[in-house]
């Protein structure tokens, strides 16, 4: 941290920090997702499954994100509520083209949404349905249909279909949650 | 800009405030640290903050502190929420954290993507340090998914880098060798390195993936011995690799020998100096050897630096025992060393000139050695005691000179190592020159008058009460003894009144003044206290000389499982009418102080219905192979001695893998016909790679003979079975015999060797009636050491009060030995080894008593 960062930081005039969480079941694309995020020539050209979490940054207008990228192998999955208390935005990401396991992508949403440190505090949701440009991929109605998003109340909540590989939707995504974040954060202060 | 003098100022404030409060971490609590830990939550961080938390969590585990399992996880889990900060020196704190807390937490693998992403980026401040944290939490199975990365970083440019994997890999080898033996291609390339340290840490490695193959070992120094190594810290490493293999090697490569003795030009004093203390500590080295490496250190003596002169004194007076000669040519140089304004050089000085150094100039060094003995630290005090020690055996006439200055520094203050030091010598030179020994035990005396060690002044009240009744002055002692039990802790106290018992019960004139002390002993506040002293006085007063002299002065000599098991076997056979008969239980030579050795047959043989009825087991005897190690079949020999029969437990492995084998049973042929096996228990199967046991029970013949040699064949049916699935191939079988060696049956298995610590009351207490008395000359030995070692290993008795060694050109030696014969008698053997001057042949006399005449008769019989 370098001397300005330290004074903007002092005096608020710098970008705001917030955490969020990049959650989802295995090989859906949540690292190839947060390395799209970054500089051109920061990116990794291989992706590997991550063991236990990652952390990568990222900024959008006024807020800068810590994104915990989750390791989202089986093994891994419990590990994922210690960070849940210190988040202030969720990022869950699907395989639209992975039918097969969306049952069981629906049972870990719903196990996040129920989770306490999730239910008790309104913070926004971003579902990525991932992996658009396969051929066999679901779109992103029929997603939310899948994964009962339809039933959330009392919180902000948006569906986006994405490609991590060549970007497309990502800007929306992060649009929407920069809005939706600074939003909650003001509704706390207030 | 406005910031910089205000951080500044800041800055000058906090070290005014650690200044004032002195050690800012003194008083932590665990339960407020791990509290504050909770700021490691918060968005965003405040790196300065969270640093100082973390310091106070390291401080809290370096000191010991236990933290509980889900307390640890919990910080652990919000300590990985600091990698969001890019504050170098947090970072940096985390992985030490990190480290810390792998052992005591759960799920500590969450931050190896975290690890693994810092260890291969750009970032050189958090390589090494994320490289170390990482292989601290990967466990063996995670290890394959790291496996890439670290292979990278052992070849990195990058020194501190290379440096880290590859001291990192060390340590995994201990819990993962396998994966880390494949990574041997890239170790060997960094030993290659320009870098010094990991030239030094890479050969380190290289030499762990080897050390089992001794080939590859000597492959490794022969290569790495030809083209120079540049970093002084791997030849010093090589040249330790080398002096191992020379030691460990039966045939050592004279090569290996050349290159330590090249490296004695080397241009580093490091090498130069490692090569000579590699060279004087090996075994077997002739003076032309040693001669080159002694001259070495000889230049060191002289070094202005003292670090140097402080190594070379150092080896010169571990050596010293080894080649006195070759380390007195350096006299000269150590003699100026003793004025040396460095103490701890001066001290190994003057201990190495008394190693070494004639019987003349003892005097002058110890005047010397007084001067300063005050101003060294312990441990080099503990230095100046062993060479006292080493002196007194070997100018045992000098006693007089040491004693008042062991004394001296006996009453000066110390650490308990020190004191002990102290003790021990005393007590050495007590038991090796009898001379010393009314002045030693009167400064032991002395010592106990004011002793806060516990530990010893127990120790010296139970050598009081082995000699002290022996001197000519026995009741001179008695006031120190009392005066403890007045006076001490519990355990001195009880101590005491033992070391009183033994008092009366070895001279017979102080058994009336034992006595009125031991009474008012009864009215000790302590229970352990008033039972000994009540326990010893109904002796004293009532028992006969026998019974004294063994409840008394050798205690039970008993195994306390066996004791245990012989009870429990007498209260459940209901019939009450015979008394407990302690004869019965199985004898150990361990004090009973000492923690029982796991008798791992006892419980074997119980299971057995056949075996398990002939009592308790008296004797097991050790392993003996009755195969080749390389044979088809292996068969080794427990012997198992019952009162009154032998087990024989043939312990058979089947190393063929297409064979199964059925009915295995041992049968064995007595060309005497004396032995007649009474019952035998078969191997019903016997599958490849496993190890079962036969069994053949055999009684002791009523002709009396408890020596003989068996034959023995190994009797099966074999199954030939597939190799792979251990499936049979058919169901026919055909016989088949396996000749063994001969089980041979000595006397020395009827007997269990058990010292007796005081043997001439024991040797009286059994009388004349027993005695069996035997002269014959020996054949097969030539030296009385010898002799004396092979007639106890014979009768399989165990030699009381040292008198197994034997003095240097004595041509006579009594050795007095004792041991229990199967059944609870005491066999006591005196025998007299002497060395015919005419013709140089050893004769013997040996006198054999025991509490039953027919079991003299029987051991003087297996000698004849």
């Amino acid at each position: 941290m370098g001397i300005f960062s330290a004074l903007s930081g002092i005096f608020g005039i710098g970008k705001k920090q917030v955490n969020i969480i990049v959650v989802g079941l295995d090989n859906s694309g949540k690292s190839t997702f947060l390395n799209h995020l970054r500089p051109v020539d920061q990116r990794s050209s291989q992706i590997v499954p991550t063991v236990g979490f990652s952390m990568s940054n990222f900024s959008t207008g006024n807020l800068t994100f810590n994104a915990f990228d989750m390791a989202g192998q089986g093994k891994y999955r419990s590990m994922w509520e210690s960070y849940y208390g210190t988040s202030q935005a969720l990022i869950f990401v699907v395989d639209s083209a992975d039918r097969m396991r969306i049952p069981l992508a629906r049972d870990e949403f719903w196990m996040i949404m129920d989770h306490k440190d999730i239910a008790n505090r309104p913070i926004p949701i971003m579902v990525l349905a991932n992996k658009m440009d396969e051929t066999d991929a679901m779109s992103a109605s029929e997603i939310s249909v899948s994964l009962g998003l339809d039933v959330i109340r009392g919180r902000h909540w948006s569906i986006q279909a994405t490609c991590a590989t060549s970007g497309v939707g990502l800007d929306k995504a992060l649009e929407w949650l920069s809005v939706e974040v600074q939003r909650f954060l003001d509704s706390r202060k207030t | 800009m406005s910031g910089k003098p205000k951080a500044q100022s800041r800055m000058k404030r906090d070290k005014k405030d650690e200044e004032s409060s002195g050690n800012l971490y003194a008083h932590l609590d665990k339960t407020s640290v791990l509290q504050e830990a909770r700021a490691f939550n918060e968005t965003p961080i405040n790196a300065r903050k969270c640093s100082l938390i973390l310091t106070k969590l390291l401080y809290i585990i370096q000191q010991g502190e236990s933290i509980g399992r889900t307390e640890a996880t919990e910080a652990f889990f919000a300590v990985t929420k600091l990698w969001q900060s890019k504050d170098a020196n947090l970072r940096r704190l985390v992985y030490l954290v990190v480290k810390e807390l792998s052992n005591i937490s759960d799920d500590v693998i969450i931050v190896t993507s975290s690890l693994t992403k810092d260890m291969t980026g750009r970032e050189d401040v958090y390589r090494p340090a994320s490289i170390r944290a990482l292989c601290r939490i990967t466990d063996t199975g995670m290890l394959q998914t790291i496996e890439r990365y670290m292979k990278q970083a052992i070849v990195d440019r990058n020194g501190s880098v290379s440096s880290a994997a590859i001291v990192s890999s060390t340590h995994l080898m201990k819990k993962s060798s396998e994966v880390v033996r494949r990574w041997a291609n890239e170790v060997q390339e960094a030993v290659s390195s320009d870098n010094h340290m990991v030239q030094y840490h890479a050969l380190g490695l290289l030499y762990h993936i080897r050390c089992n193959d001794r080939l590859a070992v000597n492959k490794l120094v022969q290569k790495f011995s030809k083209n120079s190594l540049r970093s002084p810290y791997a030849v010093c490493y090589l040249i330790r690799i080398a002096a191992r293999c020379l030691v460990e090697d039966d045939q050592p490569d004279s090569s290996m020998f050349t290159f330590i003795e090249s490296s004695l030009r080397h241009k580093s004093e490091m090498v130069v100096y490692e090569a000579a203390s590699a060279i004087v500590s090996l075994p077997h080295t002739t003076s032309a050897e040693l001669q080159p490496a002694i001259a070495v250190l000889q230049l060191f003596c002289s070094s202005p630096k003292a670090a140097l002169r402080f190594a070379a004194v150092r080896t010169l007076n571990k050596v010293a025992m080894a080649h006195p000669t070759a380390v007195m040519s350096c006299n000269v140089d150590l003699e100026k060393l003793i004025t040396d304004s460095n103490r701890s050089i001066a001290t190994l000085a003057i201990t190495t000139l008394l190693k070494t150094g004639a019987e003349s100039s003892v005097e002058r060094l110890m005047q010397q050695i007084s001067g300063f003995v005050n101003e060294i630290s312990d441990e080099f005090k503990i230095v100046v005691v062993d060479a006292i020690r080493s002196l007194c055996s070997r100018y045992p006439r000098k006693h007089a000179v040491m004693m008042p200055f062991l004394a001296k520094m006996l009453r000066n203050d110390g650490s308990f190592e020190y004191k002990k030091a102290i003790v021990e010598t005393i007590i050495a030179i007590i038991e090796e020159n009898p001379d010393a020994k009314t002045a030693g035990l009167a400064h032991l005396c002395e010592f106990i008058e004011d002793c806060e060690h516990d530990n010893l002044s127990t120790r010296v009240l139970h050598l009081l009460g082995r000699e002290a009744p022996k001197t000519p002055n026995p009741s001179s002692y008695i006031r120190f003894i009392y005066n403890r039990v007045i006076l001490e802790s519990t355990k001195v106290r009880a101590a005491a009144v033992t070391a009183l018992a033994k008092f009366g019960a070895q001279c017979v004139d102080l058994r009336k003044s034992i006595q009125v002390l031991l009474r008012r002993c009864l009215l000790d506040s302590d229970d352990e206290v008033r039972d000994r002293a009540t326990f010893y006085l109904k002796m004293l007063t009532e028992a006969g000389e026998s019974v004294i002299h063994n409840f008394i002065l050798d205690g039970l000599q008993i195994s306390p499982s066996g004791l245990e098991r012989a009870v429990l076997d007498y209260l459940k056979s209901g019939n009450y009418s015979a008394p407990f008969d302690l004869r019965i239980v199985p004898v150990s030579t361990q004090a009973l102080s000492q923690p029982e050795k796991l008798e791992p047959y006892a419980a074997q043989l119980a299971a057995i219905p056949e075996i398990a009825k002939l009592g308790p087991v008296f004797k097991s005897g050790t392993r003996i192979a009755l195969t080749e190690s390389i044979a088809e079949y292996t068969v080794h020999l427990i012997k198992h001695t019952f009162a009154n029969a032998i087990v024989l437990q043939f312990e058979c492995k089947n190393t063929m893998n297409d064979q199964l084998l059925l009915d295995v049973s041992v049968e064995l042929e007595d060309p005497e016909s004396e032995w007649q096996p009474s019952g035998s228990i078969e191997i019903p199967k016997l599958p490849y790679g496993e190890a079962q046991s036969a069994y053949t029970i055999l009684e002791f013949p009523e002709s009396g003979a408890i020596s003989g040699s068996l034959g023995a064949i190994l009797k099966f049916k074999v199954m030939d079975v597939d190799p792979t699935s251990g499936e049979p191939d058919s169901e026919d079988t055909y016989d088949q015999t396996y000749v063994l060696e001969e089980v041979e049956i000595a006397v020395s298995d009827s007997i269990q060797a058990v010292s007796k610590s005081s043997f001439a009351s024991a040797w009286e207490a059994l009388g004349e009636d027993s005695a069996r008395e035997e002269t014959f000359q020996l054949s097969t030995v030539d030296t009385i050491p010898e002799a004396v070692k092979k007639i106890a290993e014979i009768l399989g008795l165990s030699p009381c009060e040292r008198s197994d060694r034997v003095g240097e050109g004595k041509t006579q030696h009594t050795v007095l030995l004792s041991g229990i014969f199967r059944g609870g008698y005491d066999v006591l053997s005196k025998a007299t080894v002497a060395i015919d001057p005419s013709d140089n042949s050893i004769n013997m006399n040996i006198i054999i008593r025991s509490t039953e005449p027919l079991v003299s008769d029987l051991v003087i019989s297996a000698v004849v």
